[in-house]
């Protein structure tokens, strides 16, 4: 019996000391990724062919699609989304930029947003570094932009952001499933 | 119940070492680095659209930094943060010497950008000391020169390139440190932050290697 007791315990043991050497974080499952503006900005500058500043940088998580229905469903529509996946997404502008007229200073911000049927409402706010959007604060707002949707005939599997050049600056694309938005950005 | 699990993922894991094995004797002769230098194309392209072979993360100092935040009422700013990417192991060779071209990832004495894609880059939200080097507040890219039981971790201002865009005259600060051994053999190649007395150590591991780097925070 006592053996018994002695050989529980240190099942026990080496299975927390298993636990406790373990911690190392396991590949995600919806995989961070960035993108700047310019586009793929650290390649061409590798590559010697900058010939814009660099503007703005967006570090976001890729949840994909895999066969569920995302918006009304996995997305409620009316609620505040992080906008990816795992931490909030992070919009870093490097110069001043605007925002539907309004005025974004140099800085890191996280972008979320409110998804519905026709348009979402996409949230500038000043509170970095967070999870999720449990804690979203509006007090922290800078901005909100209504932005209508387009609907697209190939389906994107991968939750995307990517920025465009516009004649005014550029659009953050934002694409998921059989839905594109632009939200402008002028500099 | 638990051991029933723990055998399950055994054998999936084992199943899945042997896969990445067999695939790899197909495509052996191209050189593994340039495998994971996948370049992104405009913002229509598909390759865009797909998720990343070496998949992006960052690491926060305090660990879980924004997690923490969430349930930590009125929490200071982070320390510490670094993004990079995770190239797998896939049955290959993590190092060797220049002699060996096949299935090898990264040889000895040449510069690794600590990870796969962009440059791997660090930011201290507070000002931080590294072997006697005060370093400012602000963003710096890291990058590796590896060495049988020795790495040479390097701190470096050229911001913003893919892969490494070497620029020596923007080195910082360097350190010498010691390889360790893991007691089980990392997939992903993976960092993360750990607290110290002095402030916190990067600590850096794939394979059965781990480094640590010590930070001072000032």
């Amino acid at each position: 019996m006592k053996y018994l007791f002695l050989v529980i315990t240190f099942f026990c043991f080496s299975f927390f000391d298993a636990q406790a050497q373990t911690k190392l974080p396991e590949l995600d499952k919806s995989p961070m990724d960035m993108s700047y503006y310019p586009d793929r900005y650290p390649v061409l500058k590798i590559q010697d062919k900058i010939t814009e500043p660099l503007i703005a940088r967006v570090i976001y998580s890729r949840p994909q699609k895999n066969g569920r229905v995302i918006f009304g469903e996995l997305l409620e529509y009316g609620k505040v989304w992080r906008l990816g996946a795992n931490e909030a997404t992070e919009i870093e502008f490097y110069t001043d930029v605007k925002i539907n007229d309004i005025k974004v200073k140099k800085g890191r911000y996280t972008m979320y947003c409110i998804p519905n049927i026709e348009k979402w409402t996409i949230i500038i706010n000043k509170e970095t570094d967070t999870w999720g959007s449990f804690k979203y604060d509006e007090k922290n707002d800078l901005l909100r932009v209504d932005i209508p949707l387009q609907n697209q005939t190939e389906i994107t599997e991968a939750f995307v952001m990517a920025f465009e050049k516009t004649a005014t600056g550029a659009n953050l694309v934002i694409a998921w499933d059989n839905i594109k938005l632009n939200l402008p950005i002028a500099f | 119940m638990l051991l029933n699990k723990r055998l399950l993922i055994g054998l999936l894991v084992s199943a899945g070492l042997f896969n990445a094995c067999h695939e790899q004797d197909k495509k052996s002769t191209v050189p593994a680095e340039t495998k994971t230098m996948r370049i992104p194309v405009s913002v229509n392209d598909s390759v865009l659209l797909s998720i990343d072979k070496s998949p992006m993360d960052m690491s926060y100092f305090p660990d879980d930094y924004p997690k923490q935040k969430m349930i930590t009422p009125n929490m200071a700013n982070p320390v510490a943060r670094v993004i990079y990417s995770r190239p797998q192991m896939n049955g290959r060779i993590i190092f060797a010497d220049s002699t060996v071209t096949q299935n090898v990832i990264q040889h000895y004495g040449e510069e690794w950008r600590l990870g796969a894609n962009e440059a791997t880059e660090i930011e201290f939200f507070k000002p931080v000391t590294i072997n006697n080097k005060q370093l400012a507040t602000g963003r710096y890219i890291i990058y590796c020169i590896p060495n049988p039981g020795k790495w040479k971790i390097i701190f470096n201002t050229n911001l913003y390139s893919w892969g490494l865009h070497l620029d020596k005259t923007k080195d910082l600060a360097d350190i010498d440190l010691p390889v360790m051994k893991n007691n089980a053999e990392i997939e992903y190649f993976t960092m993360l932050f750990q607290g110290s007395a002095h402030g916190c150590n990067l600590v850096m591991a794939w394979g059965d290697m781990k480094v640590i780097l010590p930070i001072t925070v000032n």
